[in-house]
């Protein structure tokens, strides 16, 4: 582990220690387990019945402790060769603000809330992966969301006008893209109108997503660019806290399918001895959403991909039997570790069985 | 059978074996234990280095200081910048930085490195604390110091409007550091060089004996090479014995010192020594010792002409005389010439050589001209020093082991204590005030000023502004240098009566009419003298002031400079103020109050004297503490193989004794001979130990510590520490009589030993 | 017949070996007038150098009666009492002259500072000391040190030390045992010629039949123990 990687893990775990009462800590936006249940009554916690707002809900919710702004695409270049590609933008709050304050001013430094942005690029076999932190309130690294705006350093979410597709720019560190992104399909809000439970205790989290993105742009690796063009996915989700104690990670799909339905389910592994929980969302050509609960869904993973950051499944067999769907979900040849200051696996796939059709899939918790 | 003959030597004088055993596990713990902490001492420095090393920062092409927006627009245009904002907190000011290392992440060197974050992943405020801690933003600093903006040295795009500059992360501590180390190895060396002279000598003294059984080994066919082969084995293996609980105990006894060497890394370069406890085991000091024993040990046995234990136990010097004192001539000018620290040690290491060289020679030669002014009808006296002429010769490097062991002693507790002196009577200087007040920063100075010029039966008082200033184009690379500031109004008894090391007629009168007083670090680095006119730039303004005295500033080694309050421009921002407070007929708590109520708060920090006193001494005493333990286990150590050493070479001389005890004296009357000599032998070795000792003293309180610290020491003698010196010596001297005249009344056989034969050495 | 200087009666020495005890000395009786030399002889082990001790109280006797100089130890029990031990220093300081085979000399000092300290110890005044040394035929090696000379000169140096001393008796371990036969004549030519000038009582142990046929007496100490 470098140096500064250590530094930053040991600061945040800190930060995240000292500040929430919790006896341990989730990591970051809950990308590593967590450890305890406590609840922090200074934050906000979502609850069914919870509405969604807009366009409010595009920009921060300050009084919940995470949220997350999250793209995935699964593209092709010119030449027909697939390029999966992700973009999220994590907020973990130091402190809850209430929706009344005003921001600390900027020249205090405040630390009250971190902000990390993770982008990776999977072509041909390569996994590229960049990160960047920042604390919040400065100026550094913030969202807003009209217009709308998702920024941390030079990697910028935006939308120009009113109405025009958005447009991402990621430069890392000999690669980057910069994309166009057009919406055409209504918003997808996920569980009870919006609030999605995460375990069968209740709490979960606030969660919507923009399933059919148009997207077109180029995508600079190792000094050649390629035109790119393809679907997206885009997920907002907040909560204040994700991971209840016993759950290891999760194991997350948002999938196109070519006969034009989408499919986005997950599973929370428990440890050993609990029952896991599933959820998800089938939605048709139409648009129309149907919430998937606990026992509409079985997945479970076969073989293992195995690597030095840790070992993942190497397939996923995916079941809805109401929707007739039976399904292997597998990533392609190669590892797709997003080996950051918490690693997760973060891949495109490829969907075979009753069903085919591409995607994208996040496995946390399997890290070493 | 072999080596049953070669080891009955050993059987017979299981002491002998367990005398050299003790030596290398004795050695290799000092050893171990001086590596151990300079390596702690290297790698904490090595990393308070990278985070103060010099760096580029930007900076705003029109001149305006850089902030929190500008950092911003940098970040968003994709250049790494990280803020750092340096601050003082506390009375004494102790430096702290504020840093952001979210916005680190993007260098691949942080410039605030490992030191920043303590073994349990805190960050550990020493100095680094996250940046919000020093901007008010959580309440906890006084005031923030200016806002830099480093840049990453990968980044090669900048936008319009920002230029780069050099940066220096803090007060140069490079060269310091530096110093520091190279007085810690030189002293390492010096271990190791006394070290080396000690374990051949008793090697070779415990060969000696066997040459006899060697030779009839040989005489019975055994081949010199395989004696040899078999000989370094045995070497081999004792060594390997001993160096594994030597390494052990050196690594204990690094870990008790570690503690306090951290708090004197601590005071001198604000850093925390943050390795320490689980530090892998030292192997390497081993190794050293392992080589090093060898070394010593069997290096005649490659020369073939010199085959060992043929020839003398240990060869008077190779050199002739005068090639000795040249060294000597040469060293000493090095180190009264010597403009950097690494020529003093060269100087002084040569001046050692040659003293080296020089001193059995001269020991011997001393005693046989002494033994020649006795006069024949008092020959008993006259055999004495004969026998100690002999012993100086045969003991040579012992001898001048102990000698340097003693000098090094003696300087080190010249220095010491004459910095304690010093210190304390400075200190009682500078705090002559009874009470200190932090002024908080909601609170207007003026206000408390006011309340107390307005107190009835106060004390002397005075308001303390400290800060930072910058020193424009006095450095040779042309860059503004920053320097500390300490502004003081009014000017009263408080300060009135320092001593000062140079200064003009009525400094203080000269100070209140625009002058300026500089600390020794600053005069020594700028060479700057009394009358040079000084132009510093204080908040916007820029002051020509004459330089009207130069005081002493034990401790830290930052450069600082003192004015008049009264003549601060009014856009200066002090980093810390205080009140120094003598109460006079006012009691603490009336004070306290009163200023309560100027300010609307509800507490004051307010610090008493004594306290303060007890801190600082505390500190000051723990930077010595690694200097003199060194020391004192060197001398433990030479003063532990004189032992071994004389009492091996008695035993060789004890049919000698026996003579005396033929020819009819008396047992009571032998041993008493025996306690002269062997008190001759100690006090003759302190007695040459003492010059060098005083020569050394000066080599560090007035060429060493100024070029290490920027700061000297007046030249002080101790004689009473020599008298103690002397008596330490003169025990060990009786306990060698004692231990040689046990063996003298045990010996049965009276027939002279085989080696006397040919009339024994002289 | 002059007076007897040296009488042993019924002298008895053993040491333990293991177990038994060996007696080197049995019941030995003998007396010896000034100006008288007599020879120990017998095999090595047989006791020559214990006797010697046994004469000069460096060692003690188990039994018998020694009288040196009109001075008499009655020896009961083996342990030779402190008052004894004193006596016998002094004895040996100013009366009995010892030299062993070799190292007879302090090294670090001249042949002439070493019999000026022998005779300094014996309260004789500094002067005579260069005479003894060139009566030995040593007068040019006298401010040479003992490493510097022969051995046939350091053991005339040690002759010298001990008649410088004016001794009454002279005991004499083996004085040429370590010389080859030349040097051994010409040493033990001076030893007996100096002998007869300074009438002191020799008595010398030796395995040499020539040496010991030129004593007065021989005392036979046979096979040993």
């Amino acid at each position: 582990m470098s140096k500064i990687r250590t530094l930053m893990l040991l600061v945040i775990t800190l930060m995240l220690a000292a500040c929430s009462e919790l006896s341990g800590n989730q990591g970051f936006a809950g990308l590593a387990a967590s450890v305890d249940n406590t609840s922090d009554d200074e934050f906000l916690q979502p609850g069914p019945g919870d509405p969604l707002t807009f366009p409010g809900d595009f920009g921060p919710h300050p009084q919940h402790r995470i949220e997350w702004w999250y793209l995935t695409a699964n593209l092709e270049t010119a030449e027909g060769e697939p390029l999966g590609l992700q973009w999220t933008q994590f907020r973990q709050a130091i402190k809850p603000r209430p929706a009344d304050a005003v921001a600390p001013p900027p020249e205090n430094w405040p630390l009250e809330a971190a902000w990390m942005a993770h982008a990776a690029v999977s072509f041909d076999g390569q996994h590229q992966f960049a990160e960047r932190l920042a604390r919040g309130d400065v100026g550094h690294a913030g969202a807003t969301f009209a217009p709308l705006q998702v920024w941390l350093d030079d990697w910028l979410l935006s939308e120009p006008s009113t109405g025009e597709p958005w447009r991402l720019t990621v430069e890392a560190d000999g690669w980057g893209y910069d994309l166009q992104l057009a919406n055409t399909s209504e918003r997808v809000a996920h569980g009870d109108n919006g609030f999605s439970a995460k375990s069968f205790d209740g709490q979960g989290s606030m969660y919507f997503s923009l399933t059919d993105l148009d997207i077109s742009g180029t995508v600079t690796m190792d000094g050649t660019t390629h035109q790119v063009r393809g679907k997206g996915w885009f997920d907002r989700e907040w909560s204040s806290q994700l991971l209840k104690t016993g759950q290891q990670g999760w194991d997350w799909f948002a999938l196109h399918l070519d006969d034009g339905h989408k499919l986005m389910a997950f599973r929370l592994r428990e440890d050993e001895g609990g029952r896991d929980f599933r959820s998800g969302t089938w939605i048709a050509p139409d648009g129309t959403a149907t919430s998937l609960g606990p026992d509409q869904i079985e997945l479970s993973g076969e073989g293992w991909r195995e690597s030095e950051t840790g070992r993942v499944p190497e397939r996923f067999r995916l079941q809805i039997p109401d929707a007739e769907l039976d399904i292997e979900v597998v990533a392609p040849e190669g590892q797709y570790w997003n080996a950051g200051l918490y690693p997760y696996w973060e891949s495109p796939v490829t969907v075979e069985g009753s069903h085919t059709g591409v995607g994208y899939m996040e496995l946390t918790g399997y890290s070493k | 059978m072999l080596i049953r003959a070669m080891t009955s030597h050993y059987r017979r004088h299981p002491l002998q074996l367990l005398a050299l055993a003790l030596m290398i596990v004795v050695a290799t713990m000092l050893w171990t234990g001086v590596s151990v902490l300079t390596g702690q001492a290297r790698e904490s420095l090595a990393v308070s280095e990278e985070s103060v090393a010099a760096r580029e920062a930007v900076v705003r092409a029109d001149g305006q200081p850089v902030t929190v927006e500008d950092f911003v627009t940098l970040r968003r245009a994709g250049v790494c910048v990280a803020p750092w904002l340096e601050t003082a907190l506390g009375d004494p000011a102790r430096r702290v930085i504020g840093i952001d290392p979210l916005a680190m992440a993007c260098f691949d060197v942080p410039p605030a490195g490992d030191s920043a974050v303590g073994v349990a992943g805190e960050l550990t405020g020493d100095p680094f604390v996250d940046i919000s801690e020093v901007t008010g933003g959580s309440g906890r600093a006084e005031q923030s110091g200016q806002l830099s903006l480093l840049i990453s040295p990968d980044t090669e795009f900048l936008p319009e409007g920002y230029q780069r500059r050099s940066f220096q992360l803090g007060p140069a501590t490079g060269e310091l550091a530096d110093s520091f180390l190279l007085n810690l190895d030189a002293l390492s060396l010096l271990v190791l060089f006394i070290t080396g002279l000690l374990v051949r000598s008793v090697y070779h003294l415990g060969l000696a004996q066997r040459r006899s059984s060697f030779a009839l080994l040989e005489r019975f066919g055994v081949t010199k090479s395989r004696l040899q082969r078999l000989l370094a084995m045995e070497l081999t293996l004792l060594t390997l014995i001993c160096v594994v609980p030597g390494v052990w105990l050196g690594q204990a006894l690094a870990n008790r010192l570690g503690q306090g060497f951290g708090l004197a890394l601590d005071s001198l370069f604000d850093l925390s020594l943050y390795a320490g406890e689980d530090t892998p085991v030292p192997w390497q000091a081993g190794l050293v010792m392992l080589v090093l024993v060898l070394g010593v040990c069997l290096v005649d046995r490659l020369i073939p002409e010199r085959t060992g234990y043929q020839s003398k136990p240990s060869e008077p010097a190779v050199l002739p005389w005068w090639v000795w004192a040249l060294m000597v001539a040469i060293g000493v000018e090095m180190v009264i010439w010597a403009f950097s620290l690494v020529w003093v040690f060269v100087g002084t290491a040569l001046v050692f050589t040659g003293i080296g060289g020089l001193m059995p020679g001269l020991l011997a030669r001393s005693a046989d001209a002494v033994a020649r002014r006795q006069s024949p009808g008092a020959p008993l006296g006259r055999w004495r020093y004969r026998e100690l002429a002999v012993m100086f010769r045969q003991l040579a490097l012992p001898v001048v082991a102990l000698q340097f062991a003693m000098a090094t002693v003696l300087a080190v507790q010249a220095l010491v204590t004459t910095f304690e002196d010093t210190f304390e009577q400075w200190l009682a200087q500078r705090l002559s005030a009874e009470l200190y007040v932090e002024i908080p920063e909601s609170a207007s100075a003026e206000g408390g000023s006011r309340t107390l010029a307005d107190l009835n039966g106060l004390g002397d008082w005075h308001h303390v502004r400290r800060g930072k200033v910058q020193l424009p184009d006095i450095n040779a690379e042309g860059e503004p240098v920053t320097t500390d500031l300490m502004a003081l109004s009014p000017i009263t008894s408080l300060v009135t009566d320092w001593t000062l090391l140079e200064s003009v007629e009525e400094p203080w009168t000269a100070l209140s009419s625009g002058g300026v007083m500089v600390n020794e670090q600053l005069a020594r680095r700028q060479g700057l003298s009394l009358g040079q006119r000084l132009t510093v730039g204080i908040g916007s303004a820029s002051l020509t002031m004459p330089v009207v005295g130069v005081y002493a500033d034990y401790g830290r080694p930052a450069a600082e400079l003192l004015i008049d309050g009264a003549g601060l421009p009014d856009d200066f921002t002090p980093s810390f103020q205080s009140f120094s407070v003598n109460p006079g007929e006012r009691s603490v708590k009336d004070i306290g109050q009163r200023l309560k109520d100027e300010w609307q708060v509800a507490d004051l920090v307010i610090r008493d004297n004594a306290s303060i006193q007890a801190l600082a001494s505390q500190v000051f005493q723990q930077t010595f503490l690694l200097t003199r333990a060194i020391s004192v286990l060197t001398l433990v150590l030479a003063s532990l193989s004189l032992l071994v050493m004389g009492w091996v070479f008695f035993s060789t001389r004890s049919w000698y004794f026996h003579l005396l005890g033929i020819w009819g004296l008396q047992p009571d009357a032998v041993r008493a001979q025996l306690r002269r000599l062997a008190l001759l032998l100690t006090s003759g070795v302190t007695l040459v130990a003492l010059p060098l000792g005083v020569w050394l003293t000066w080599v560090l309180v007035s060429r060493i510590n100024p070029l290490a610290f920027g700061w000297s020491l007046p030249m002080a003698v101790y004689p009473g520490f020599w008298v103690e010196l002397g008596v330490v010596m003169a025990l060990i001297g009786l306990v060698i009589a004692w231990l040689i005249g046990r063996q003298l009344n045990g010996q049965v056989s009276l027939r002279p030993g085989a080696s006397l034969a040919g009339g024994g050495e002289r | 017949m002059s007076e007897t200087v040296l009488a042993a009666a019924a002298l008895s020495k053993g040491f333990r070996s293991g177990e038994d005890t060996v007696r080197v000395i049995d019941r030995l009786s003998f007396t010896l007038s000034a100006g008288q030399s007599m020879a120990v002889i017998g095999r090595s082990g047989s006791g020559k150098s214990t006797l010697l001790n046994l004469l000069c109280g460096l060692e003690t006797a188990d039994a018998g009666d020694i009288t040196v100089a009109d001075q008499n130890f009655e020896v009961k029990q083996g342990v030779a009492s402190p008052a004894a031990t004193c006596q016998w220093a002094l004895l040996r300081k100013r009366t009995i002259g010892v030299v062993f085979q070799e190292a007879n000399l302090m090294p670090a000092m001249t042949l002439l500072e070493n019999v000026q300290l022998r005779a300094s110890l014996a309260g004789h005044r500094a002067g005579g000391e260069m005479h003894w040394l060139e009566q030995l035929g040593v007068g040019a090696e006298a401010h040479r040190f003992p490493d510097q000379v022969s051995g046939g000169q350091r053991q005339r140096a040690a002759l010298a030390m001990v008649f410088a001393m004016h001794p009454e008796i002279t005991l004499a371990d083996e004085p040429t045992g370590s010389l080859d036969r030349q040097t051994a004549e010409e040493v033990a030519d001076r030893l007996f010629e100096v002998q007869r000038q300074t009438g002191c009582a020799l008595v010398m142990a030796t395995h040499d039949q020539a040496l010991a046929s030129r004593c007065d007496h021989c005392l036979d100490l046979g096979e040993g123990g």
